[in-house]
């Protein structure tokens, strides 16, 4: 160790300037802001294929785009923002901030980190251009069931050649970080003493190296059944169509878990900084954390239960779902708690952090009338699942995530945003967020199904004002990009300490910016 | 010899059982967490967790089966 921490010394001389730093980077901090801005490049990109859908969703009848590249938008709108947005964005904040809040020097595979970035760009490069192959991309939903993912063109390859890229990265990333933390922790930083951010990532790299093997799995049965004669999927082969489902569920619960368990470990640092109070309940947020991860290996099936199952299959399946209620509730009774009078204040970080918890109990508890399953076969395939799960990719996810740049920000430039536009921002983000998402609720109870370019006439007020909501909330997000842009080039020199209430590594032990090379010497824990 | 080891070793599967049935309900009082982490190994928090996955699925299957029989 000591080796390493003397070979450190001067590398800012002489790492490589211009396009090659950022190409051979092995430093987390490089690294961490490739995938930053990567994520948040696909983000517009997903963002833009949304306003493609409202486009063609504000009116009844077809105007801007035809049913097959409709359905194109919304396969790779969802593929895009799961695989190519949300999850690249929390790998970006563990490689910005699990090294820099364990008091390690780095990550523990410093190339192999290079080499997960780097994948990155090539998948979405291939999940872009396949709109530009013949028959264009895949257009059987972000959930390529079969048979529209077998009968598909050559942009279903595209895609599964993608998802293989995005496995590959996903689960390097992920050894990464569960040897960083196991291995590299400050001395005295005992796993009881790590913060929650630290935490709910260690868990959420353990459900990746679990899960991306299933979806690597399925994807190359797709691709067998597509090329090589197989029937895995193929009914008339032999094959079975739903087990295709159960395999992608079982990848695609925990997924939704990677995607907010995260989210839970931000704003479990944001709360306790702005209400100047510890965590409540810390150690019952990392025991609910756990067994949140457990209980999503055991769910999967409430995402098919118009698929055809046995009544003890769909009671299991909804008693189980019903139960990981629990252990969430637990947390946002934990995040409730920490900020029962605390000193608190509203900066912007704690603004979406707030915003997170009040809107993520909405998408939560939509998702238990889904686990319901009489209700869940009324609304199966419609809107209302749409705006439930919107609810909590985006309020929840995206929310956590721009709680967690405003936080990190000034810790990353040295700069500190502005405070106003982040509010606008944040105030923005919810009201246009909500006009889009909660009239959703309504048009899917009234019978309005998902994937459909044109619908009856009755749907037509609600959708008009989902759409005005979704050109709001792309719109707002062009300012959070201008106030990132406008803090890292001019904004206002960062205090040394910006927030007085926070507690971890990263704020008590080092400057803002963060030095390029952190804790060569490793800080003492007690 | 013997039977103190046995005492022991119920004692500690005990503490287990405990330290998971509260992780999967979620709270775990600071006292207990503590005596937890000084006594308890991660290998045997981990096969107790997996243990525990184990029983709550039985248990939720006898639950199903008494609902439908």
């Amino acid at each position: 160790m000591a080796a390493v921490h003397g070979d450190a010394h001067g590398h800012d001389d002489h790492h490589p300037s211009g396009i090659m730093r950022w190409v051979t980077t092995t430093n987390h901090k490089d690294i961490g802001t490739m995938y930053l801005w990567f994520s948040f490049t696909m983000f517009l990109i997903g963002g833009f294929l949304a306003m493609g859908i409202r486009a063609e969703l504000y009116q009844p009848g077809i105007q801007i785009l035809q049913p097959e590249l409709f359905n194109q938008f919304t396969t790779l709108h969802g593929l895009i923002m799961v695989f190519g947005a949300i999850m690249p964005a929390f790998v970006g904040f563990a490689n910005w901030q699990v090294p820099l809040m364990i008091g390690a020097p780095d990550m523990a595979f410093a190339r192999m980190n290079n080499w997960s970035f780097w994948l990155l760009p090539v998948a979405g490069t291939l999940l872009v251009s396949s709109f530009f192959v013949p028959g264009g991309a895949a257009a059987g939903g972000w959930t390529f069931y079969p048979p529209l993912s077998t009968q598909g063109g050559l942009g279903v390859d595209l895609m599964i050649f993608a998802v293989h890229i995005l496995g590959a990265s996903s689960i390097m990333g992920s050894i990464n970080i569960i040897t960083t933390i196991l291995n590299m922790r400050a001395p005295g930083m005992t796993l009881m003493k790590m913060p929650m951010f630290v935490w709910t990532w260690l868990i959420t790299a353990y459900l990746l190296v679990l899960v991306m093997p299933v979806l690597a799995g399925v994807v190359t049965m797709l691709l067998t059944d597509r090329h090589f004669g197989t029937s895995f999927f193929n009914a008339a082969g032999g094959g079975d169509p739903v087990m295709f489902q159960h395999i992608f569920w079982f990848f695609g619960h925990p997924e939704v878990y990677i995607m907010i368990l995260p989210a839970f470990g931000i704003v479990s640092e944001i709360i306790p900084t702005f209400a100047r109070k510890p965590l409540f309940g810390y150690s019952s947020m990392v025991y609910a954390t756990a067994s949140i991860a457990i209980l999503s290996c055991v769910v999967w099936a409430h995402h098919m239960f118009t698929a055809g199952m046995p009544t003890v299959g769909q009671l299991f399946f909804m008693y189980a779902t019903m139960l990981i209620a629990v252990p969430t509730g637990v947390k946002v009774f934990n995040w409730t708690a920490t900020m029962w009078r605390g000193s608190m204040t509203f900066e912007t970080p704690m603004l979406f952090a707030i915003g997170f918890i009040f809107l993520f109990v909405i998408g939560g508890f939509s998702g238990v009338i889904c686990a319901i399953v009489p209700i869940d076969i009324q609304v199966q395939d419609t809107y209302y699942v749409i705006a439930h799960f919107h609810y909590v990719l985006v309020s929840g996810a995206l929310f956590s995530l721009f709680a967690g740049v405003y936080y990190w920000l000034p810790k990353w430039t040295g700069n500190m945003y502005n405070e106003t536009l982040g509010k606008w921002h944040f105030w923005l983000s919810m009201f246009f967020f909500n006009l889009t998402f909660f009239v959703q609720h309504f048009l899917g109870l009234a019978g309005m199904p998902r994937r459909i370019p044109d619908y009856n006439l009755q749907f037509a007020d609600f959708n008009m004002v989902s759409s005005i909501g979704a050109f709001g909330f792309g719109l707002t997000q062009l300012l959070f990009l201008y106030i990132v842009i406008s803090c890292i080039r001019s904004g206002e020199k960062s205090p040394e300490k910006p927030w007085d209430g926070a507690t971890t590594l990263e704020w008590t032990h080092l400057p803002c910016p963060a030095p390029y090379h952190s804790f060569e010497k490793p800080p003492i824990v007690k | 010899m013997n039977k103190i080891t046995e005492k022991q070793s119920g004692a500690r599967i005990w503490q287990i059982a405990k330290a998971v049935m509260f992780a999967f309900m979620g709270v775990r009082k600071k006292s207990d967490l503590e005596h937890d982490a000084a006594t308890l190994t991660p290998a045997q928090v981990i096969i107790g967790g997996i243990v525990g996955a184990i029983i709550f699925v039985l248990s939720i299957m006898l639950v199903v089966r008494l609902v439908v029989s």
